[in-house]
């Protein structure tokens, strides 16, 4: 057992599963998307990809990448989300806006995952 | 790769960023779950946004004040652990990021991207240098005068930063890198169509074998002038047929010989060289008395062929090396010390024709040159002088003839490399005799001057294109008008043809004949022939003057008024 994977994969599949709690529930509720969970989403993803970098397999490369793009995602969710807040109205559209991008990091982290167990079962130790 | 270097700054920033990511997030999240006070006395928390901008600015130390309303003591108790939470994790990062800029690592990856980009920008023919040293640094100025492209591979980073201050390392890409690992030269761009050879003086001959061999299995087309002065190294690297072997021993017992039987051979050898001119005194040197060699060495051994071959009466004095039983027992090789006043009276000094001093150490050789001139002031002394940083004793010391092994090395080289249709017609002048040699000496200064120009000129698209569109048109163009004179065509420049090259074959000082297209000629001219040969090649008016003695119609007056005749 190597430490350093059971924390990097730990934080890869934590920040799906957290990313899912945020996204999960009707798109057009603000009731029900907590905005604790999407803060603690975004820091679960900074930290996932800051453990991605380093490996320069090609395997490597494209977690990075799903880990950028999810990245990219949640940031543009927490700049909208904030902009409407405080310049305007967060209105139903606005927010299914911010949910929707949510879904597209939610969907980057899945491939992350996905990939990440691809890797490990093909490993022969 | 540029790659490399992105890769290694986030590999070694990775542990920062994680502090930092941290640090940010418990910071932000205490102050948005502590509650506060607004200036109505209700109880509100900071919004995310709120608490984000709140620490950025606490965090690099910037402080903008509290807000949006005063905090609380609970509020400033978390603020104040968060300074140096954030505060310490900022300067940790900035440190790291600080280490891995300063790099050694870090350095030699940026040198070695910026050295492959700006190698796979090299648009002309070049050439790889291996290793910087004073004979390599030379011959990079004669080719960077020449204006062909260069790169250069040391192995120690001192001597390339010692290059970098020179002025011409602006154009000559350098890297810190071994060369004798074939990624290094593929590196620096063995395998470009563009690349003409490789350069490799190293000191260490096997290194030379070992470039020659790899430099065979990467690319067979390339040239590779290697030095090396031992037999069996030698050997080897002809074998691998792409060499040219620079043995300064061999190319000075060359010039004795030159100098013993054809002395306007060696005239013309350091007048094409550029080292003296044709006026130079000439002379035999003396063959009837004996010489006497210091040292019998590489350069000794050298020598004895020549001895042997003109029955030149000879001995060899050395302290540490033996010749053969023959030699010891016919007294032509004597074991002492030859920096030793009874050694060379025993010799015979006082009788002697000649000293050579060829031994290792400059000081040595320049110690026996001057017991030598007390023991007979009358004696020709010739002395091998190693290090061209001794050139001022050597000059104090006032001998007939000093053969400085570095300077060989880099005329040959750089002659090679940047001329090599000069150096083909040396090495055609070498076979030649004395009488040839002299009725040439005397030609070239009485129909120029003492120091003529060389003008290599070949009949190709790019470098004469007035002629090669006159031959593809089916016209004349005989050699004899290249000579003549652009104010009037009547009479003849100074120009001697030197030599003229047509499909392989060699004509030495050719007549007048047709020229035909893919023909390579080397003139002998004085400044203005040599502008006006070029004037004549490349422009078709000036060629249709010197043709026919008239003014050639420019085009559309031609079609105007010729038509209508």
């Amino acid at each position: 057992m190597n430490l350093q994977k059971v924390i990097s994969g730990f934080f890869f599949i934590f920040a799906m599963t957290i990313n899912f709690g945020f996204f999960y529930g009707d798109i057009s509720n603000p009731a029900l998307h907590s905005v604790y969970e999407l803060f603690a989403a975004l820091i679960i993803s900074l930290i996932s990809t800051v453990l991605k970098i380093g490996d320069k397999t090609q395997l490597g490369s494209v977690l990075l990448a799903t880990s950028l793009v999810a990245d990219i995602q949640l940031i543009a969710a927490v700049t909208v989300w904030t902009i409407t807040e405080y310049l305007s109205v967060v209105d139903t559209e606005s927010f299914a806006v911010i949910i929707s991008l949510s879904g597209g990091a939610l969907l980057a982290n899945i491939t992350s995952v996905i990939l990440y167990i691809g890797e490990t079962l093909k490993s022969k130790r | 790769m540029a790659d490399n270097v992105v890769w290694l700054v986030l590999q070694k920033l990775r542990i920062p960023l994680l502090v930092l990511i941290t640090s940010y997030s418990i910071a932000i999240l205490g102050m948005v779950l502590i509650p506060g006070v607004d200036d109505q006395g209700n109880v509100y928390h900071l919004s995310f946004f709120d608490a984000f901008y709140f620490v950025s600015y606490m965090a690099s130390t910037i402080g903008f004040g509290e807000g949006p309303y005063d905090f609380t003591y609970g509020q400033k108790l978390w603020v104040s652990f968060c300074i140096y939470l954030t505060v310490v994790g900022w300067f940790y990062g900035i440190g790291a990021l600080i280490s891995v800029l300063t790099d050694a690592r870090l350095k030699h990856e940026l040198m070695h991207s910026r050295f492959k980009k700006s190698v796979k920008q090299i648009q002309g023919d070049f050439f790889i240098i291996l290793g910087y040293n004073y004979v390599n640094s030379e011959i990079i100025k004669k080719l960077h005068d020449a204006q062909i492209e260069l790169v250069l591979i040391d192995k120690n980073e001192e001597k390339i930063n010692h290059f970098l201050l020179e002025s011409m390392s602006k154009d000559v890409p350098v890297m810190v890198g071994d060369a004798l690992l074939t990624d290094t030269l593929l590196d620096a761009g063995i395998k470009m169509p563009n690349c003409k050879g490789v350069v490799s003086l190293f000191h260490d001959e096997e290194k030379n074998l070992r470039i020659s061999v790899l430099v065979r299995f990467l690319n067979p087309t390339l040239r590779v002038i290697a030095k090396s002065t031992i037999n069996d190294i030698t050997m080897s690297i002809m074998d691998t047929d792409i060499s040219e072997i620079l043995n300064p021993f061999e190319i000075f017992a060359k010039r004795l010989e030159f100098g013993l039987v054809s002395p306007h051979l060696l005239l013309l050898e350091n007048w094409i060289y550029g080292n003296s001119d044709l006026a130079s005194h000439t002379h035999f040197l003396p063959k009837n008395g004996k010489y006497i060699v210091c040292g019998y060495g590489r350069f000794g051994k050298a020598l004895l062929p020549v001895f042997q071959r003109h029955n030149i009466a000879y001995v060899f004095i050395d302290e540490k090396r033996l010749a053969t039983q023959t030699m010891i027992e016919n007294e032509t090789f004597i074991r002492a010390n030859p920096d030793d006043k009874d050694v060379l009276c025993s010799v015979g000094i006082k009788e002697a024709d000649a000293i050579i001093s060829g031994t290792k150490n400059d000081i040595t050789n320049i110690s026996i040159m001057i017991t030598a001139k007390k023991l007979n002031p009358n004696i020709y002394t010739i002395a091998r002088e190693n290090q061209i940083d001794e050139v001022s004793i050597f000059e104090e010391a006032q001998m007939d003839w000093v053969f400085i092994i570095e300077k060989i090395m880099v005329n040959k080289t750089a002659l090679f490399l940047s001329k090599p249709f000069k150096h083909h017609f040396l090495t055609l002048i070498l076979k030649e005799n004395e009488i040839l040699a002299k009725s040439l000496a005397k030609l070239l200064r009485t129909t120029i001057n003492n120091n003529p120009k060389l003008k290599y000129l070949a009949i190709t698209n790019e470098q004469s294109y007035a002629i090669y569109h006159e031959l593809l048109a089916g016209g004349t163009v005989n050699l004899e008008m290249l000579r003549r004179n652009l104010s009037n065509w009547k009479e003849i420049n100074k120009v001697v043809p030197l030599l003229l090259n047509r499909e392989g074959e060699d004509l030495l000082l050719p007549k007048d004949m047709p020229l035909r297209i893919g023909d390579e000629i080397l003139f002998a001219c004085d400044d203005y022939a040599k502008e006006e040969i070029a004037f004549i090649a490349s422009n078709i008016y000036d060629l249709h003057y010197v043709m026919t003695g008239e003014e050639k119609q420019i085009g559309i007056l031609k079609k105007l008024f010729g038509s209508k005749k």
